[in-house]
């Protein structure tokens, strides 16, 4: 018996990352220069004591599987627990895909109960934070709650973005409401929760039952639980916390670790992030180089310029070549005199000689026109060729050709 | 990847006296390497690669750093059921002394080596670092029908080593026909790489033949004996390697690594050099840090100049600090403001701040484990 497992959901497409997504799960895109995003909720669950965790797995799920493998890196390969990749899986009733986040949860009720937990977390696998999930569980205990929801303090402009909760004094949730036009509270929900199992499990069968729900925690689970007068609480979180579900949310976390301020610490050796890791011998910072504010990590080569960047294991930037504000993803290559601004380059990416990709801000003069610029994994931009901001890219750009 | 039929053999205690300042704590094998790596990294994966996933490791001394690098082997693939790495202590034998000389060591494990089921055996020392393709070298073994090959290269002997070293006199059919030990002759030579293949029922007879006879040494007493009887060959290496038989060498070891052809010669894409994670994030760099030619592992944090350094996992240079040709082993910390110039800092060394510490090209200077400056 387990008291609390943790159950990570990992199917979505984040179909708003478009290139980056295209040939894998979002959980599974590279972050911070040697990590995937999975990696910080599955370190925060071993690093809080949580040891067995079963990972929802749907969309393009080849990579992540591979990835997480026996789960050894993150010491999660146990005799009884550790971590199990759950696809959707054909019964004798039939099958299906998972149709909600609550569905998800529901088709796996079996692996669950196998454990005979008290306690279930539920995890997005698309969120950027270090968080201890047994302080969340202890606050579930001393309230005596059913549900307990982490939540952050927002700014009331960005309040509309996410579910929203009232709470008391106490922190018992009395409303939520998904995207309100005019919060009542600043009380953001993390998508991160804690059930008491039994709880859980009887409102996911009735759920279930309920031919017109979609099957969402957010959307149908906490407002029938609000609704029966469950005690729901609010767990207030403080620290750093980021959904890296867009463009420029992947690109602004990845910044977010150049901060001297360090709002994203993964230096401190006593919460580490764990990854699999490529094997590289050391980075090397050539004759020429000038490194400036940025991240490298082992296999790196370079020869160039780099500021304000981050260079993932194995990434190249050549003599005479420029990186500036930009995320250089596994295995590419920046070649000789190539500028790369303000872009996410994906895996396995050569930007060839003299090629620019990404402008400056201030190069461009009309505002709307300027965004990160995105570059597909395993693309080659053609010798000379330019690229302007805002691009997303997922076929080859000839040498010479101009997309600006 | 084919079955190569072999077991490996690791001597991590081979030459421990050359270096008496860095195997203080640890082992030859287990002397920190190349940013990220410890000297039996470099055979251990060699192995591997080759598809020996057999491997025992027979420490003497000095072993806790070795056991603690390599654990149950699981990042070299070799937490196996079947085969996988064997650690032999030396008190693991009934006859409860360390043992002096390869053939007592030998001695101490035939019962586990006439239990194998392999043909062939690779042995090796950790004083070298090199990149042998033994899946070659096996196969060569096995086409030339020698009952023991030995690997070789052409070089000049070091000075320290005149007194520590075996050499071969070759023939043109390439049978080893003189092994010399301690050769001290000027010029390039036929110098031991200390990597053997031989069969491994022969090794078992070697080994008690020689005890009977009380022989200490497998090259100069059993193979140096045999070589009218047995047929010995030489296999030559001509790849990328660093002996280490001095501090100076183990510096200058370190900084050839600065040059991208050496690196890539030493970790080539097809055979990659496997070592313990550590879990590490990537390396900072800080804002108005200057870093130039530099081999940097993860976990580092740099606000400081580095030039022409190779850092191991998890230092860090404070704002002001310079530090200039030098190796910093892992965990180390330079603070505000200190200079530094040819030093070799062992793990976990404090130079506190405003300090100059200054060495010589021809002179490194070592500061011991765990110490502040």
């Amino acid at each position: 018996m387990k008291e609390c497992i943790a159950m990570l959901l990992a199917g979505g497409q984040g179909s708003r990352l478009y290139a980056l997504t295209k040939k894998l799960a979002k959980p599974a895109v590279p972050f911070g220069g040697k990590y995937r995003i999975i990696d910080f909720p599955l370190s925060n669950c071993v690093n809080s004591g949580i040891d067995t965790v079963g990972i929802l797995t749907q969309y393009q799920p080849l990579l992540l599987n591979e990835y997480i493998g026996n789960g050894q890196p993150w010491d999660l390969d146990r005799l009884y627990g550790g971590v199990h990749v759950l696809p959707p899986y054909q019964k004798a009733t039939g099958s299906d895909w998972y149709k909600g986040t609550a569905n998800a949860i529901y088709q796996n009720i079996n692996f669950i109960e196998r454990y005979d937990p008290e306690y279930v977390v539920i995890l997005s696998g698309d969120h950027i934070y270090k968080m201890d999930y047994s302080q969340m569980l202890q606050f579930h205990k001393d309230r005596n709650a059913d549900c307990t929801i982490a939540v952050l303090n927002v700014s009331l402009e960005e309040a509309s973005r996410f579910g929203i909760m009232t709470a008391d004094a106490d922190g018992t949730i009395t409303k939520f409401e998904e995207k309100p036009k005019h919060p009542e509270s600043t009380l953001a929900s993390m998508g991160i929760y804690i059930f008491t199992w039994s709880k859980l499990r009887e409102y996911l069968i009735r759920d279930e039952e309920d031919k017109t729900s979609s099957n969402d925690f957010g959307k149908n689970i906490i407002p029938n639980m609000l609704a029966d007068k469950q005690k729901l609480v609010a767990w207030p979180f403080e620290g750093y916390w980021k959904d890296v579900g867009t463009i420029d949310s992947l690109w602004e976390a990845n910044m977010d670790l150049l901060d001297p301020n360090v709002p994203l610490d993964v230096w401190d050796p006593s919460w580490k992030i764990f990854s699999r890791t490529s094997g590289h011998p050391g980075h090397h910072i050539g004759k020429l180089a000038h490194v400036d504010n940025s991240m490298v990590t082992e296999g790196c080569e370079v020869e160039g310029t780099v500021q304000n960047s981050v260079l993932f294991a194995g990434a190249v930037v050549a003599k005479g070549a420029t990186v500036e504000s930009s995320i250089i993803m596994p295995g590419a290559v920046v070649e000789e005199g190539a500028e790369v601004y303000y872009s996410i380059i994906a895996e396995n990416v050569v930007v060839k000689k003299g090629a620019v990709v990404g402008a400056k801000p201030e190069d461009v003069e009309d505002k709307s026109k300027w965004g990160v610029a995105v570059v597909g994994e395993g693309v080659t931009i053609g010798e000379g060729a330019k690229v302007g901001p805002k691009a997303m890219l997922e076929k080859d750009v000839k040498a010479g050709e101009n997309l600006w | 990847m084919v079955n190569s039929n072999a077991i490996g053999i690791i001597f991590p205690n081979s030459y421990d006296g050359l270096i008496p300042e860095l195997v203080r704590h640890r082992t030859m094998a287990s002397v920190p390497f190349g940013s990220r790596y410890r000297m039996i990294d470099f055979s251990l994966s060699g192995m591997v690669n080759a598809g020996i996933n057999n491997v025992t490791v027979i420490v003497k001394k000095n072993y806790h750093s070795l056991m603690d690098h390599l654990g149950n082997g699981r990042e070299w693939d070799l937490a196996r059921k079947k085969g996988g790495l064997n650690i032999v202590p030396p008190f693991a034998q009934s006859n409860s002394k360390v043992y002096h000389g390869r053939v007592e060591a030998l001695n101490s494990i035939l019962g586990y080596l006439s239990k194998q089921k392999e043909k062939y055996v690779v042995i090796s020392d950790c004083n070298v670092v090199h990149d042998i393709d033994f899946a070659d070298l096996l196969e060569k073994h096995k086409a030339s029908g020698a009952d023991v090959t030995m690997v070789y290269e052409r070089a000049e002997i070091p000075e320290p080593i005149k007194t520590d070293n075996y050499t071969f006199t070759i023939n043109a059919e390439g049978r080893i026909t003189d092994i010399f030990m301690n050769d001290y002759r000027l010029g390039m030579q036929n110098l031991s790489m200390n990597v053997i293949v031989m069969d491994r029922e022969e090794l078992i007879e070697m080994v008690r033949d020689a005890m009977v006879r009380n022989y200490v040494y497998l090259e100069r007493d059993i193979l140096g004996r045999s070589l009218g009887i047995l047929d010995v060959r030489g296999y030559e290496y001509k790849g990328y390697r660093s002996r280490i038989y001095s501090m100076k060498s183990y510096f200058d070891e370190n900084m050839r690594l600065l040059d991208r052809e050496n690196r890539d010669a030493l970790f080539p894409d097809a055979r990659p050099v496997y070592t313990k994670v550590r879990d590490e994030a990537p390396v900072r760099y800080a804002m108005d840090s200057k870093a130039t030619n530099c081999l940097v592992a993860d976990g580092c944090l740099i606000e400081g100049t580095i030039e022409n350094c190779v850092l191991f996992r998890g230092v860090k240079v404070a704002k002001g600090a310079v530090v200039k040709n030098c190796v910093l082993m892992q965990g180390t910390t330079v603070e505000a403001n200190a200079k530094l110039e040819y030093i070799v800092t062992d793990k976990d060394v404090t130079i506190t701040a405003n300090k100059t510490l200054l060495g010589n090209e021809s002179f490194p200077v070592y500061v011991e484990k765990g110490t502040e400056v």
